[in-house]
């Protein structure tokens, strides 16, 4: 086996503990993943990279730091990540989404903190995550006060910039964000030492664009019926494109796309044609969250797609690539990440306006809209969301949860009569 | 059915995923897999493979040289069920 102890020795990963979260692993990858059916080929590669999981994208990161470049950690579909990129930085997704770093945040944070930030603050203090450990400087972001403060507690480990995300979106709050771009550009030029050209913003522009497109017709794929690809293995893909390398994580996507239509040609599908065809939507499923959809598959139905930050709000919208100079690339880039429906905007129609949509394109049965415990904002924006779908006649069911095995039952006993449901 | 789970690991992650392409151009199943703790410190790539397709992936390690580090059988826990990992 590779070993990689002197790599994480290297980082300051406290190795004792560490040791706990690879013996849990490859049991709840084995579970989940490799007891479904029919799984595309393509796959190989996902179950690969969670197979070496802190091990080949860290030594990465490591030799990329090595030959000194810079290593961005970030947290959020906000940060723009072809800023970092065009500076030669590499940027990594960090959510945490393993209940095994909860513990470790709660050390620091009130116990009514989200899963989510609990666990990221968790991976860093506890020194268990090389990805954590790797990053030279932490974006942070504006997108809930949990996040806020944690950032605080955080910059005690390492540089943080936070980027101010506009609570509204009317033209002042793009302009702002613009501000916003601008001033991380000049963080981004200072950290790393290289000047952000147009050329370069314009080469990452397309490098970011192009890994949006695979995901996009990875998603694609999952508006047929039998559907080719598992909901847990999308979400896989998804959860994987954080932190992947750009282009590499386009070139895998495309390939098992290829796969995948092939599927829809042959109706080639992983559950059958008349399997109930689920939505989730709401909070993020940071990797290994699968929790959920593992109830929902294990049920019979299929996840056919997800409105959340792991899943269509992270790639749909492009940004225009016509732009030549940095202001009419930053003004480009403004308005594509502006137009991401977060429920930290108030009003946000957007958002609703996103489900019903995909309800439509996905011919979607029914709707789990799935918040993190202690997420305010989504919690609060499930009542609209309820409303909307239940005034259109789309069956809907809310659900609160973390990232423990406390619920689980309760929870499968729940989803099994939203299914139930949904059949007669 | 076989009561065993058969893992082949690798010394390095290069090796595994040649016998993987391997075994998908001769249509034999396997899966791509972290490694128990019980077979391995580290943490990494093995293949998963059917028990009675053993002696055929043996013949085509020793054919093409790929290098592994042991083949080891783990029996299939039946009562599997979900944890927050």
């Amino acid at each position: 086996m590779a070993d990689y102890r002197e790599m994480w020795r290297s980082l300051g990963m406290d190795l004792e503990t560490h040791d706990l979260l690879c013996e849990a692993l490859p049991e709840a990858f084995g579970g989940v993943y490799l007891t479904q059916e029919n799984r595309p080929q393509g796959m190989d590669f996902y179950d690969f990279v969670v197979s070496e999981i802190h091990g080949v994208r860290p030594a990465e990161l490591i030799e990329h730091r090595k030959s000194g470049g810079k290593v961005f950690g970030t947290f959020c579909v906000y940060v723009p990540d072809e800023i970092i990129f065009a500076a030669g930085g590499i940027a990594a997704g960090l959510c945490g989404g393993s209940q095994f770093w909860v513990p470790g945040g709660e050390k620091v944070l009130p116990a009514n903190t989200c899963p989510l930030i609990k666990a990221s603050v968790g991976a860093r203090l506890d020194k268990t995550c090389p990805f954590f450990l790797a990053a030279d400087m932490f974006v942070g972001e504006t997108t809930c006060d949990g996040k806020k403060k944690a950032w605080e507690i955080l910059a005690n480990e390492v540089p943080i910039h936070v980027i101010n995300i506009p609570q509204m979106k009317r033209d002042a709050d793009i302009d702002f964000f613009k501000g916003e771009i601008m001033n991380f550009i000049k963080v981004v030029e200072d950290f790393t030492g290289n000047k952000i050209t147009p050329e370069a913003l314009g080469e990452s522009i397309k490098l970011i664009n192009d890994k949006r497109k695979a995901l996009q017709r990875v998603y694609s794929s999952r508006k047929s019926a039998p559907v080719p690809i598992s909901g847990k293995d999308a979400l896989l893909v998804t959860q994987i494109a954080f932190y992947d390398d750009p282009a590499r994580c386009a070139q895998m996507a495309n390939k098992l796309c290829d796969e995948l239509e092939e599927r829809i040609q042959q109706k080639q599908g992983v559950f059958p044609e008349n399997a109930p065809r689920i939505m989730v939507t709401g909070t993020p499923m940071a990797i290994p969250n699968w929790k959920l959809h593992h109830i929902i598959e294990s049920a019979g139905a299929a996840v056919v797609v997800e409105e959340s930050c792991t899943g269509t709000r992270y790639f749909e919208n492009l940004v225009d690539e016509q732009g030549t100079t940095i202001e009419e690339q930053v003004k480009a880039l403004a308005e594509r990440y502006m137009k991401t429906n977060c429920a930290c905007f108030t009003p946000n129609p957007g958002r609703i306006d996103d489900i019903v949509r995909l309800v439509e394109e996905y011919k979607v049965d029914g709707v789990i809209d799935s918040t993190l415990q202690f997420c305010n904002l989504y919690s609060t924006e499930s009542y609209l969301v309820k409303k909307e779908l239940v005034d259109r006649g789309i069956p809907v069911l809310h659900i609160e949860t973390d990232y423990s095995d406390s619920d689980y039952g309760q929870l499968q006993t729940r989803v099994e009569a939203f299914l139930e449901m949904l059949q007669k | 059915m076989s009561e065993n789970k058969v893992y082949i690991l690798f010394p390095n992650h290069t090796e595994g995923l040649r016998l993987s392409s391997t075994l998908r151009q001769r249509g034999i199943k396997y899966a791509i897999s972290p490694t128990p703790r019980s077979l391995s410190v580290c943490c990494g790539i093995s293949l998963i493979v059917a028990e009675e397709e053993l002696d055929i992936i043996e013949g085509i390690i020793s054919d093409t040289g790929v290098l592994i580090e042991k083949i080891a059988k783990v029996p299939i826990k039946k009562d599997w069920q979900y944890r927050g990992s």
